[in-house]
Parts: structure tokens; sequence; C-alpha cells
């Protein structure tokens, strides 16, 4: 870590200290429970845009399904779709900040293009049902449910985790 | 004490928009500071490289665990002002597999994806459109899946309390386990990487310690509660449960009170607070009934020990009630959540009947709570009747199953030439205009009570009939007839879902034949009316702004742009929601917009469900579909309804007016 800024201006700014930015995540939840009197959530956001363009397709199918068709006309009038939105923006403004943004595809130095692109879609689709299943992602079940305490929440973390450890070895060669 | 957006039932508001937006961005900003915009660094944990992911997300859930555990103490914030996330065993358990599976094939979870899409990581962008699909494709195989999805539905369960043991000593064990886990993943990287740096670090040290002593601290606070401790040395554990999850609340759910009085926990005391009458008709089984200024002395021995639970018909009532007991040091004094009529919606309405399919597990949960509380259930007598136990809208399958049901009338509100040319078996016809006339000289007015009770008796109904109301595709006709209803003191009706069209396109019986009908003398209830109100208690209002005035015409009139009355304009002060705004019309079938969506408008107009409002429109056929959606559909407690309406006030030169929308 340089303080000369010289040095500074070149290449990214370091991350956070882990434990520092994990104190800072809690505090917004904390935050999030004292205010609003619910915690964070990111999967509600994406499932509410998903809704919202399909509705501009196909207005009278997604307003007669079971799931999105309770959302009712508007899905995005809704805290947590203002609530994905600010973590865009709160992203952009800490990569900008930080010197992190860059055009690229993530992938390890053995990987492919077309495995990394194939496993990120594929790897959303599973995320993207298996978040509606759970009513929740990492941050609407795992850490809030988690910080609560919830029984089902600490359950659902668990076994993302082990669902995620199951597979690691399959598809290690996307970063290994 | 904070009052959370939550907690006021205001999560649909601008207000938490702009605060969700502002939560948001301080989400994002700290997922990227640490370091999560990046799917090479979350992808990390899985292969025992980088444990980031472990540190951060532990580090705060812990923060967040303390802080909340800190303000429930405290008193800051009540376990009521928060949405504690309810537990789906089944679909969390299988969602969590899932999900961890999509994780790491994609090395995405949506919050950081949405900040890997900040960074300008096109895989975040891929991975955000594949979770947008699999939300979708979770939307069409909803009907298939809603097993699994309510598979294990437990409702609000917290893992200490499945270990028996108090939330501040869970969650001094959970934070130790967290500083073990830091400990371990600083090893392990150092392993695995060379990397580790903080691991015997001072600031590790230091950290840590910080981590436990504040977890120790919390532990060690007073519960909020001080009856909490009292109750817990011999209640089983249903009493913790309540100490828990209700910390610092003042209320008790249905559910839970059922099932703590078939456990015959001799801990809690039930008191029914409405009168003897009311009580010898009906009363949940293990109730005492005691009238509230005898209170302080029936309950001194019970004084913060155990548990006492007050009831009436509403919540009103039993909330003054307890305010004042805990004013003289009764701090284990609960209420009933929605009283009476709560109980008997969540707990011994059949599983049958509910709007929603119950889960297996529920629904003999639900037999049983039939079974233990149905049984001390007398026939009511004359004069005091059971709510219905048919929810406010009937499905058209309900109906057909029950064409037989003794106690059952149906009511076609259609004209009498689609009647005569087929009408649903057994059904007699009204005209909901029977139930109108004009009164002192205003036209369209409820007649009084007792017209309509003689109405009612021609109708072979008694105070026992179930009546089912079928409109055409003009919904506020069934509403009407079930607002002069209300006025007659009757209050076992529902209307048919989706009315007549529903029912024909279904191509359900269809008879024409007359009913056989055997006239009644319907009991008047002169005093069952405790909702419609006349201009001068609106003229009030509107000038003290001492109510919500929600006119339901349809704009134009409202801003006074038509007109059909004396004067254009609306009442001052008034808010606009036409009615046609709470339908759904699909293939001429009319039907009330989903619950979720109604429920979401009028949050937004009506800043809680214990607000007073006045619902109008010209002559109050309208109005009273508004007041059927606020009172039966969304449990809007203070309604009332100025019958005559615009028609009179546009007619009465004295009374002020106002033009244009606000």
């Amino acid at each position: 870590m340089s303080l000369n800024p010289t040095a500074q201006s070149m290449g990214p700014r370091p991350h956070l200290n882990p434990y520092l930015a994990g104190v800072l995540l809690g505090l917004v939840l904390l935050a999030s429970f004292l205010t609003l009197g619910v915690g964070l959530g990111a999967s509600a956001g994406i499932a509410r845009a998903a809704a919202s363009i399909q509705s501009c397709f196909m207005p009278q199918h997604v307003a007669d399904s079971p799931y999105f068709g309770a959302w009712g006309q508007d899905p995005l009038r809704y805290y947590l779709v203002f609530m994905f939105a600010g973590t865009l923006l709160g992203g952009l403004v800490s990569a900008i900040a930080s010197r992190r943004i860059q055009l690229q595809i993530e992938r390890g130095p053995t990987a492919s293009r077309t495995r990394r692109i194939a496993l990120a879609v594929t790897g959303g689709v599973l995320a993207g049902f298996a978040s509606r299943l759970a009513s929740g992602c990492t941050s609407g079940q795992g850490l809030t449910g988690g910080a609560m305490l919830a029984s089902g929440s600490l359950l659902f973390l668990a076994a993302m985790f082990a669902g995620g450890y199951a597979v690691a070895w399959f598809v290690r060669r996307q970063w290994l | 004490m904070i009052a959370t957006l939550f907690g006021h039932d205001a999560l649909g508001t601008g207000a938490a928009f702009a605060l969700s937006l502002l939560i948001g961005f301080g989400f994002g900003f700290a997922l990227e500071q640490a370091g999560f915009g990046s799917s090479r660094r979350l992808a990390g944990i899985f292969y025992f490289r980088d444990m980031t992911v472990l540190k951060v997300m532990f580090t705060a859930m812990v923060t967040a665990m303390l802080g909340l555990q800190l303000a429930l103490s405290l008193g800051i914030v009540t376990a009521d002002q928060i949405y504690f996330l309810p537990s789906v065993y089944g679909a969390q358990i299988v969602g969590g597999l899932i999900f961890g599976v999509g994780f790491v094939l994609s090395s995405w979870c949506p919050g950081t994806a949405a900040v890997g899409l900040a960074s300008g990581r096109v895989d975040a962008l891929i991975f955000l459109g594949g979770a947008a699909a699999g939300s979708a494709l979770f939307n069409e195989l909803y009907g298939i899946i809603t097993p699994l999805y309510t598979w294990g539905d437990s409702g609000i369960r917290f893992a200490w309390q499945a270990l028996g043991m108090s939330a501040p000593v869970f969650g001094l064990i959970f934070s130790s386990v967290a500083v073990a886990a830091f400990w371990g993943a600083e090893w392990i990287e150092r392993k695995t990487a060379g990397t580790g740096s903080y691991l015997g670090t001072p600031f590790l040290q230091a950290f840590s310690a910080a981590i436990l002593a504040a977890a120790l601290a919390v532990a060690l606070l007073p519960p909020a509660p001080p009856a909490g401790a009292a109750a817990s040395a011999d209640a089983p554990a249903e009493t913790r449960m309540l100490e828990g999850i209700e910390a610092g609340a003042d209320h008790i759910e249905p559910e839970e009170l059922a099932d703590r009085l078939m456990a015959g926990d001799p801990t809690l005391i039930l008191v029914d607070i409405r009168t003897p009458g009311e009580f010898k008709a009906f009363h949940i089984r293990g109730a005492v009934n005691v009238a509230a200024p005898d209170l302080p002395a029936f309950l001194e021995p019970h004084k913060n020990r155990g548990t006492i639970v007050l009831y009436s018909n509403g919540m009103t009532h039993p909330a003054q009630v307890r305010d004042a007991l805990a004013r003289m040091g009764f701090s284990n004094a609960y209420l009933l959540t929605d009283g009476l009529q709560g109980f008997l919606n969540t707990v011994l309405k059949p599983a049958s009947l509910r709007s929603a399919p119950l889960p297996e597990t529920q629904a003999a949960q639900v037999n049983a709570w039939r079974a233990f509380f149905g049984s001390d259930a007398p026939a009511a007598p004359p004069g005091t009747v059971a709510p219905a136990d048919v929810p406010p809208l009937v499905e058209t399958i309900w109906l057909q199953d029950h064409l037989e049901r003794a106690d059952l009338r149906i009511i076609d509100l259609r004209p009498q030439p689609a009647y005569n040319s087929g009408h649903i078996p057994g059904s007699v016809r009204m005209d909901p205009e029977h139930f109108r006339g004009s009164i002192g000289g205003v036209s369209s007015m409820l007649l009084p009570a007792d017209m309509i009770a003689r109405h009612l008796g021609l109708l072979g109904i008694t105070p026992q009939t179930t009546v089912i109301l079928v409109p055409s595709d003009k919904l506020h006709d069934a509403t009407l007839a079930a607002i002069a209803l209300e006025r007659a003191g009757h209050i076992r009706f529902a209307i048919l879902d989706g009315g007549w069209e529903q029912w024909a396109a279904e191509n359900r019986p269809v008879d024409t034949r007359l009913p056989s009908i055997e006239a009644t003398d319907y009991p008047a209830a002169s005093n069952a009316d405790r909702f419609t109100v006349d201009y001068r208690t609106v003229l009030a209002h509107s000038q003290s702004r001492t109510a919500i005035l929600l006119d339901v015409r349809p704009t134009d009139f409202f801003s006074g742009a038509k007109s059909d009355e004396a004067r254009p304009g609306h009442i001052p002060g008034a808010i606009n929601r036409p009615l046609t705004l709470d339908l759904s019309t699909n293939h001429a079938v009319v039907r009330f917009k989903p619950q979720a969506e109604l429920a979401d408008a009028y949050a937004r107009l009506i800043p809680s469900k214990d607000s007073p409002l006045v619902v109008s429109c010209r002559t109050g056929h309208q109005a009273s579909q508004t007041y059927f959606v606020l009172r039966h559909l969304l449990g809007y407690r203070r309604i009332q309804y100025y019958d005559a309406g615009w028609s009179e006030w546009a007619s009465r030169p004295e009374l002020p007016i106002e033009t244009g929308t606000q």
C-alpha cells in the first residue's frame, strides 16, 4: 500500500480490509433494519425487472400469471427495485473512486470466453430461479436472514455452500 | 423508539423508495469496496484460494445481528417494527442448493453482479440476463412448483429457539464461530495461496476481541421485557418463543395462542373483555370473561408472571386496556392480533375455504385446531351470530360444491329478464335498487335497517344464513347489497368472485325454475350501522382535516370538468381514486384486482389501516365498492360511508366546494 500519489494514480486502489468492509456492510444492513424495517435484497429487483420486460411483449400473459401477476401493473414500483438501482449506483461510485472499472469478461487463464459465458448464463438462470423459490438470494436470505438468526435462512446459507462446493470441482477450469 | 416504514405499512411510498435507493447505494458501495465487483474473487472461496466472501459476509452478519439485538434490548426498536423472514424449510434448502450451484457456475450472485456490472464486467451482465430468465421460468412453472415453494412453511422461526437458548446466548456462540472462522480462513489462505495476510496480526487479534466483547456485552444486557425472565423459569418452549419473537411487542399471533392453549400452557391467562352476552354466544376455548374495570384485581396474582392475553372482537379496545394495565405495572399483558375476528380467520377457518391452498402439514394443523376449539363453540343464540365461515369473495367452484347447503342463500342481482332466462340453481333475484329510496328529500339513500330486514325476510334469509351475492359485470351492485346487509346487521355474506359471467363462462349448472322460499321474520338490528355518516360529519372532517375524504367518482366528475349535478367539483380536501381502478376485466368477467396490488395502491393513499376515512361518490352506489375493498378485502378499520354523496352536497348551496384535481 503506497501513499505516493503518482503510484496510486496508475492502477486500481487496493481493496478495503475485508473485515472493515464487512463491518461497513453490516452497518448498512442494520440501517436498513432500523429505518425501512426490512433487510437488504437484490434478486427481487431482477425478478421485477424480468416481469416488467416480459409485460412489454405479452402483457396479458404476465397479468394472468399467478406469480408475476400478483405484482400488479407496475412491478417496478417496489422498494427493492429502487434498492437494486442504488446498488448499481453505489457500486459504480465505489468502482470509479477506486479506479477498478474495466470492460472485460473475467475468467481464468485457461478458460475460453465461450465457456465462461455459457457458465455465467447457466448459473444466472439457476440463481434467478432458486432465488424466487427460496424468496431471496445471498443478500435477501443469506445476509438478512442470517443476521436475524432465522432458522430457514441459516439453512439456506448452509445449503448454498453445500451446493456450491459439490459442483466446484467440475468447473474448476473456469478459474484455476 | 424507532417507527420503521415497514411498521407503518409504508414500504410502497415515495419516501421508502428514496430511502431504499440510498441504502442500496451503501450496499453497492460496501460490496465494491470488499472487491465483490470481481467474479474471480467471489469464486475464490469455492477453491479455498481467497476466503474474502466468508470474511465479509460473516462480519456483516455478526455486525448487523449484534446491532439489531442491542436495538431490541434497549427498546430502540420493537420486534413488530421489523419484518422477520419466515422459515420455509423445504423451499429454502432446495432453493439454497440450486442457488449454490448457480453461484459457483457463474461466480456471481444478484447483488454482487450489480456491482460487477457497474465495474464493467460483461460476465455480470450475462449473469443478470440469465437470472431474469430464471425468474421468468419460475413464474411459468409456479403452478407446478407451488407445493415445493410452500414446503415446510413454518412461519417465523429462529435458530436459538430451535436449540432452546436465548437469542443473545446464541448470538455469542455465533460470534465465536465467526471469529474461529476468520482465523481458519486466514490459515487456509496461507496454506493454499501463500496469502492470509491477517493471520495472527495485531489487527485480527483486536478485531476478534472486539467482536467477542460486543457479543458478550449484548448477552449481558437485560432482555427487553422485564417479565420475560420471570416467566422463563417454568414456562414450556412456547413461552420462550413468545419472549423472543415478541420481545417488546404487545401482541400475540392467533396461531401461537392456539398452539399454547392446545398444549395446556399453565402460564397463559386468556381474557375475553367483551360483554357477558357475547362471551356466552361464543368465546375461545379456555378464555375467562372479565369486564375491563375488574381486570386489575382479577389479574393481580398473574402480575408479571406468565402471559396475559386480552381479546375482543377487534383490537382497539384490548389495546387500550393493555396500555392501562401496562401503566399499572403489568409488563406481561398482550393483545391478540386482529382480535376474535383474526382468530376465526387464521385458526378456525376450514383449510378448504382459504384463499390459498395450504400445504398438508398446515392443513392438518388447522384441522387439529378446529377439533380442539370448534367443540366448544355452541350454536349462537338468536341475535348473536358468528361471522361467516366463508371469505369475502368465494370462488365459483366452491359455490357449486355447496349449492345444497341449507344455510346458503344466493341472491342474483342481474336484471329480471336475465335471471328468468337462466340463473344459478336455487338463487333468488333481487334488484339492488330495492335496498334504496328517497329519505327526507334526499334520493338514493340506503333504506332504514328495518325495511332492509323486511326484504331479507321475504327472501327467506335469517341471521344464520350465509348470503352469496351474484352480480353481473357491475360489481358495485353486489357491494351495494352487501352494505345494505351490513346496515341490517347481517354479517354473513360473500360476493361470488367473477360474478355471473364467470359462472356462465365455466358452463356451470343453470336453472330457470323458481326456488321455493319460505319467508322469515328477519330481526332488524337498528344499531348495526356505525359507518354511515351525513354531510355534517363530512363537513367537520373537511374543515378540520380529521379524516381522509375519498371520492371514488370518475376523475372528470371529481375535477368538475363534467357535471350532472347542481354544482361541479368535489368536497374540499377530498382525494380521488375512481372505483374502476380497483377492477380488472378479462373477457367480460370483472373482478377485483389482486389483493396485493390493491393493498399497495391504497397504502400510498392512506397512511395506516387505522386512519379515519370517508368514502363517497355521487349516490353511494360506487362508494359501496371502495368500502367493500377497504373494509373486507384489505382490513381497513375506520371507514365511514357518506351515503348521500355529491348528489346531496352539490344541492346544498351552503356547503363549500372545490374544483380541479390536487
